[in-house]
């Protein structure tokens, strides 16, 4: 009896809390995970994809973003295995697709691994119901790629325009911070067609950042890394999780986008939601962001 | 298929020469003209090893790499560092870096790409593949405004503070130029 309690302890231990959705499940709605710098092959980039197949069996969500830094060192297929395919290979299994951009740790011709999803690309773009997803190469944002953004985010009717890449816009992270050379390059191209939310990796942690001209900012950079204590928080910084790693899950239902953002060990650290203007293609502003009381302060 | 490849690399290059235009001195000129001979050997190598589509194989992907490299490495014997970086063009790009990186921030962006570097720094070759373990530098947007397009197939990169030209698909270095970031 006493080796079953010590047993059950233990497994709490490891295993952290009991999976605790905070997203609506509304109808056909849109609904996705974000993880960012994932792919170390360690201990807790495992850890964090159980978690995410256990949140996945509550919240069904159809496909991944990965924003960068995919495979870390070297490149050989063993290494696809241990750091991508064992760790996510219940959500494979399930029949959950994952759409990479490319990390500064990435290789190029990561663009040919087909359970990535970029077909041959650098960037590309892709839809979901009222959702169109674009992922950018931040690594080489060339006079090429910035002209095939303007293009195509001018062409899009979604309602939620998401990009998706490496290096953040925004970031209060004492390492590396916010990316300002290729800010100045694609934030206009960003408010001029209504992008609504950035998604970016490189710093290993999470944070939300307060509404930059109108578009949300989250960087996530620790689903597989880690630099604690990283967060330098600033008047911009909305949340932030600098202690343990972390994904996300996003659910977008009409004009509104909820979020939470979930531990290694099960805590949500943060969660929300957005809401779209009314209507169809219109500029991010006047977006409302509202925060759960419950996730508001908790940095651990 | 083979000659379609062909057709198609040389379509590229003219496309990608018309994107060049008007050169802003000539030996910037001269440089188009390099990586033009480049891309036509290039397009002999390519049309002889077998089109790689997206595949779920890390296998295949690095076998496509190697044999593309060796056959390009045929096609090109005795290519050399400065090939293309020309003594006129090195110093040409010289400047053009400088002045890129002498702006304001230009101190985040050097930071930016030195961001993981190995120490010491791995020997870089001519027709030799990126060094294995280096992360491929992320190259600052104005940087790349500011230096001579590429075609797809090629890009610059940097390690240390040289500036390479890699060709992606082989992952091949195909000329690079030394003390290019002061």
């Amino acid at each position: 009896m006493r080796r079953l309690i010590l047993c059950l302890l233990l497994s709490g231990l490891v295993c952290g809390k009991a999976a605790e959705l905070s997203l609506p499940l509304k109808d056909k709605s849109v609904r996705f995970a974000v993880i960012g710098d994932s792919g170390t092959g360690e201990t807790p980039q495992f850890e964090v994809a159980q978690r995410m197949v256990e949140f996945h069996n509550l919240f069904p969500f159809d496909f991944v973003l990965m924003l960068g830094d995919n495979i870390y060192g070297s490149k050989s297929p063993s290494d696809f295995r241990r750091k991508f395919q064992e760790p996510y290979e219940p959500l494979l299994a399930a029949g959950v697709k994952f759409y990479a951009s490319l990390g500064n740790h990435d290789d190029t011709n990561e663009r040919m691994y087909k359970p990535f999803n970029m077909n041959g690309r650098q960037y590309y773009s892709f839809r979901k119901g009222n959702a169109e997803f674009f992922a950018l190469d931040s690594n080489y944002m060339d006079p090429r790629q910035v002209q095939w953004l303007d293009r195509q985010l001018a062409a899009s009717d979604a309602t939620w325009k998401i990009c998706f890449f490496h290096h953040p816009l925004y970031s209060d992270g004492k390492t590396h911070g916010p990316s300002v050379d290729l800010r100045r390059q694609i934030e206009p191209i960003f408010l001029a067609h209504g992008v609504n939310l950035v998604l970016s990796g490189h710093e290993h942690f999470y944070e939300r950042l307060k509404p930059q001209k109108g578009i949300t900012y989250i960087v996530l950079g620790n689903s597989g890394q880690l630099r604690r204590h990283d967060i330098r928080p600033s008047q911009e910084t909305e949340k932030g999780f600098d202690t343990d790693r972390s994904f996300l899950l996003v659910e977008i239902a009409g004009d509104e986008l909820y979020f939470q953002a979930v531990s290694r060990t099960g805590q949500t650290v943060d969660k929300g939601v957005l809401t779209a203007p009314a209507g169809k293609n219109l500029s991010a502003r006047g977006y409302t962001v509202a925060n759960s009381p419950l996730a508001a302060g908790l940095q651990e | 298929m083979a000659i379609r490849r062909l057709t198609a690399s040389l379509m590229g290059i003219s496309l990608w020469a018309a994107q060049v235009s008007p050169p802003a001195s000539p030996n910037i000129a001269d440089f188009g003209k390099g990586v033009a001979k480049y891309l036509k050997v290039r397009g002999n190598a390519v049309s002889a090893v077998p089109a790689l589509k997206a595949t779920g194989s890390p296998e295949e992907i690095l076998d496509h790499e190697r044999d593309l490299a060796i056959s390009i490495r045929a096609a090109r014997p005795g290519a050399a560092a400065g090939d293309i970086f020309t003594p006129a063009i090195a110093a040409e790009f010289r400047r053009i870096l400088q002045a890129a990186l002498s702006t304001p921030g230009a101190d985040r962006m050097k930071k930016s790409m030195s961001d993981s570097q190995p120490s010491p720094l791995p020997q870089i070759t001519v027709d030799a593949a990126y060094p294995a373990g280096v992360p491929v530098q992320s190259m600052p947007p104005s940087v790349l405004r500011q230096l001579p397009p590429l075609p797809p197939e090629l890009e610059y990169r940097v390690v240390g503070r040289t500036l390479i030209l890699r060709d992606i698909e082989a992952n091949l270095i195909v000329d690079y130029l030394n003390e290019a970031l002061l």
